[in-house]
């Protein structure tokens, strides 16, 4: 079953880029956007830090790092988990969804799969550059260990955002007209550039728990350092196969409220 | 192959009236109301049929082909297709079925539809030598060519919907739901649409469930009818003896040199229609030959049918026979 | 065009707008909270200046700063862009062209009849603002308030402009979302969404006043906060304007254009 899968995503993956290399030029736009994103985004943490040596604990390296983690999330965000769960709301509008359930495979993995912008991995060239500033200014580079932790905490990150897109186009079966969720869902992912200390009380509660952006940014940048230990590693696992779970009752749940409510 | 018993469906409907005020108040309360989609049918049918499914709008047809298709949970009652019960969607059940709608797509917008083929052969487990016979197979039924090579976004309708039927078919199901599946296609199509299906269910055996606004695609491939009105079942047979129930007079249909003598016509039964000399009579059924002989032996006939109702008649007057019903109860 | 019929239909359309608007309750509350931009802004500069002050600005100055910045965004916001490309892509734009109501003025109605619900929020928002920051929150004198309004009316004309003008080039390329893309990237910065303009370095500040950013957001919140003499705020406004001017000749423009093009080629 496993290997049908496999399969099966190897085929929609290989549809995508076949639709991707048709629109060649995305590539080098997409890079440009990128690009001009992740800049523009830096402004204000270079005049922070140019007014103040530290902020909550972090330096300018330090914080650095945390932005490339968020720059790589969100490449894999709008690579991968973005483009083929709204389609889904698109799916749901148009009434094609039943397309969809009439295949014999999993709903959740067809619709997750269905679409991929390759050309998004330029986002990933560009946190690399981020990366490597950051440990020049720190003068320091990411001992094999604090890499392998790293890989664990990505595939976690990685996850967990997964888990928190399905669960938010869930909702569109019950409300449809959900062209703002995209933008919701980056107006608050973008918290995550910052290190979670910086947000005080209700906030770091919130963004560690609830919507677990510390999880996802915060963390890998602290394993990069190697400030991790065992535990600090273990919460971030935890977290994701829970909201794993969630997310998976929560697609089950809508779908069935799909199918008995519509016509 | 197919039985369904007692089925019914309901679902919860938002209700608002207009105007400012009601808008507001309907962000904090919201009222509903029960819709009977379907209400309490059973019908079975055998593999291999072609059934037609009947109705005005809104009367539960589409309903009732998506909960045998598994895409609906009903409300209630018992459904059987290929011995699964749909709404477990059974990989084995997704396997044997597949639901055609009329202008809804799957296929994959930027490629060709060979792409998209092969996708679902490899959804579908379809081992290769099978899909590629099914695929050629099909290909010679709809004279495809080298369509499914040209990108999806360059073909035009007509030529997409074949490539649709194909892409839809080809893990060869044995259960074919199609709704509306002749919206919106032009009269060539629609024949190259009607002539399929019924080479497709001849050929595979493949049992075909159709609904339809044409009464052409029903009159063309259904020799029994299923009628659904306002969620009831009300008919359930042959559509000959349908036309015959609701509209037993024949159309007695003929031209003549010179044109024809309106009174002389009035004598023979009544006159529906004379215009550019060609006259349709209503007659009841055991009057036909005795009429017949008449108007041969009044006239120089050069041209003469008999015909049943159009079917668009015949179901018109159902409908309004099932509203007219539900008004006076 | 005859002005009267226009006019008499607007106050339906509005009622219409704000029906619709209201229709849809969860997407309601999700496009409130998708506006938090600033206040995670927020706890990030207060945390920064939670020992000292950066510049002329201490915590109360910040939090006063991006709680306003929260309402501005509110009230000058526009989404014109996405939808008329959409429109566009979608030969949906045919159907408002027929109307006999200006296309462009009945997309600034859409925009505008979400305004009633977008204030809501921004009533408790100012009130929580009150509380923590005080009176200093609110402007002091009487042009105070009347610049206010005036630079929030300049501010979402200037942003609803440009959305026009970007969704335009939509008759003209295949989708001009990703040219909006690069403008939002820089208005987050230049505009003062996520620093105050007064803060930045002095080579960037320079840029800012130059770009038509910096009057969308900034403006208004710096008159609202007190933060300009009458007469700086004045010739500011002036600014403001001129901006408002050179984007409606600009539209205008590139709509007639466009409009010809579409015609041509059915979009």
């Amino acid at each position: 079953m496993l290997g049908r899968y496999l399969r099966l995503f190897a085929i929609q993956l290989r549809a995508s880029t076949l639709v991707a290399a048709q629109y060649r030029y995305d590539f080098i736009v997409e890079g440009i956007i990128s690009l001009f994103y992740t800049v523009t985004a830096l402004v204000p943490l270079f005049v922070i830090f140019q007014a103040r040596p530290t902020v909550a604990g972090w330096s300018f390296g330090q914080a650095l790092l945390v932005v490339g983690w968020f720059t790589v999330l969100q490449g894999v965000l709008e690579g991968a988990v973005n483009p083929s769960l709204s389609r889904v709301v698109e799916h749901i509008r148009q009434g094609t969804l039943d397309f969809v359930l009439l295949k014999p495979a999993d709903a959740q993995f067809m619709v997750s799969t269905s679409q991929f912008l390759p050309w998004r991995i330029t986002s990933l060239l560009t946190a690399v550059g981020v990366f490597g500033y950051g440990f020049h200014l720190l003068g320091s580079v990411p001992s094999l260990s604090a890499l392998l932790a790293c890989t664990l905490l990505f595939a976690s990150a990685v996850t967990i955002l997964y888990s928190l897109w399905i669960m938010i186009v869930s909702a569109a079966f019950v409300v449809v007209k959900v062209d703002n969720l995209t933008f919701l869902f980056s107006s608050i992912f973008d918290a995550a550039r910052w290190p979670v200390s910086v947000f005080r009380g209700f906030l770091r509660v919130l963004f560690t728990f609830v919507i677990p952006l510390a999880l996802m940014t915060t963390f890998p940048a602290r394993a990069m350092l190697g400030e991790l230990d065992l535990s600090g590693l273990a919460l971030p696992v935890i977290v994701a196969i829970v909201f794993f779970g969630m997310s998976r009752a929560v697609w089950l749940r809508a779908l069935s409220r799909y199918t008995s409510a519509s016509s | 192959m197919i039985v369904v018993q007692q089925l019914a469906k309901h679902y919860r409907v938002h209700r608002r009236k207009p105007g400012l005020w009601s808008a507001a108040k309907a962000v904090f309360k919201r009222e509903y109301s029960v819709v009977k989609a379907v209400d309490d049918i059973s019908f079975e049918i055998s593999a291999g049929e072609r059934v037609g499914f009947l109705g005005p709008n809104g009367a539960g047809k589409t309903t009732t082909l998506k909960v045998l298709a598994g895409l609906l949970y009903p409300t209630s009652g018992q459904v059987r297709v290929a011995g699964h019960v749909p709404e477990r969607r059974a990989v084995d059940f997704l396997r044997q079925i597949m639901l055609v709608t009329g202008q809804k797509q799957q296929l994959i917008w930027d490629l060709p539809p060979a792409e998209t083929f092969e996708l679902n052969r490899a959804i579908y487990d379809v081992p290769r030598d099978r899909f590629q016979r099914t695929v050629s197979e099909l290909a010679e039924l709809l004279e495809l060519g080298n369509l499914v090579d040209t990108p999806t976004r360059q073909l035009s309708l007509g030529e997409r919907m074949k490539c649709e039927i194909v892409a839809a078919l080809v893990h060869r199901p044995q259960v074919l739901f199609l709704d509306e599946p002749t919206i919106g296609l032009d009269v060539s199509m629609q024949t190259t649409m009607r002539r399929f299906i019924r080479e497709y269910n001849e050929r595979y055996g493949a049992t075909v469930l159709l609904t339809s606004h044409y009464m052409d695609d029903v009159a063309a491939l259904c020799p029994r009818v299923i009628v659904i009105d306002h969620g009831k079942l009300t008919y359930d047979g042959g559509l000959e003896q349908l036309t015959h129930r609701i509209r037993p007079e024949k159309r007695v249909v003929f031209r003549s040199e010179p044109s024809p003598d309106p009174a002389v016509c009035k004598s023979l039964g009544r006159v529906l229609s004379h215009e550019n000399g060609q006259v349709v009579l209503l007659v009841p059924q055991d009057e036909v030959s005795g009429t017949v002989q008449r108007l041969l032996a009044s006239f120089d006939v050069k041209d003469l049918t008999v015909e049943s109702a159009p079917l668009e008649e015949v179901m018109s007057e159902l409908f309004a026979r099932g509203k007219s019903e539900k008004t006076a109860s | 065009m005859k002005v009267g019929p226009v006019l008499r239909a607007l106050p339906t359309l509005f009622r219409v707008g704000f029906a619709e608007a209201v229709a849809y309750r969860a997407e309601m509350l999700v496009w409130i909270l998708a506006t938090t931009m600033p206040l995670v802004m927020l706890a990030l500069w207060t945390a920064v200046a939670r020992q000292a002050p950066i510049g002329p600005f201490g915590e109360k100055d910040f939090i006063a700063y991006f709680l306003a910045t929260l309402i501005v965004r509110q009230l000058t916001g526009s989404w014109a862009s996405w939808q008329l490309t959409f429109e566009i892509k979608n030969g949906v734009l045919a159907a408002r062209l027929l109307r006999p109501l200006p296309a462009v003025l009945s997309y600034a109605v859409d925009n505008l009849s979400a305004l009633p619900m977008r204030f809501l929020v921004s009533v408790p928002v100012a009130i929580a603002g009150l509380v923590s920051v005080g009176r200093s929150m609110l402007p002091s004198t009487a042009w105070g308030w009347v610049y206010f309004a005036l630079a929030v009316w300049g501010g979402w004309l200037i942003t609803f402009l440009v959305n026009i003008a970007i969704g335009t080039l939509s008759f003209f390329m295949e989708s001009s979302n990703k040219v909006m893309d690069v403008w939002m990237a820089a208005f987050m910065v230049f505009s003062g969404y996520l620093i105050p303009v007064e803060l930045f370095p002095s080579g960037l500040r320079k840029v800012a006043d130059f770009l038509p950013f910096r009057y969308q957001i900034g403006l208004p919140v710096e008159i609202f906060t007190s933060r300009h003499a009458q007469d700086d705020a004045l010739s500011l406004l002036a600014r403001q304007w001129l901006w408002v001017v050179l984007l409606a000749l600009l539209v205008h423009l590139l709509w007639r254009r466009g409009l010809r093009r579409f015609a041509a080629y059915g979009g």
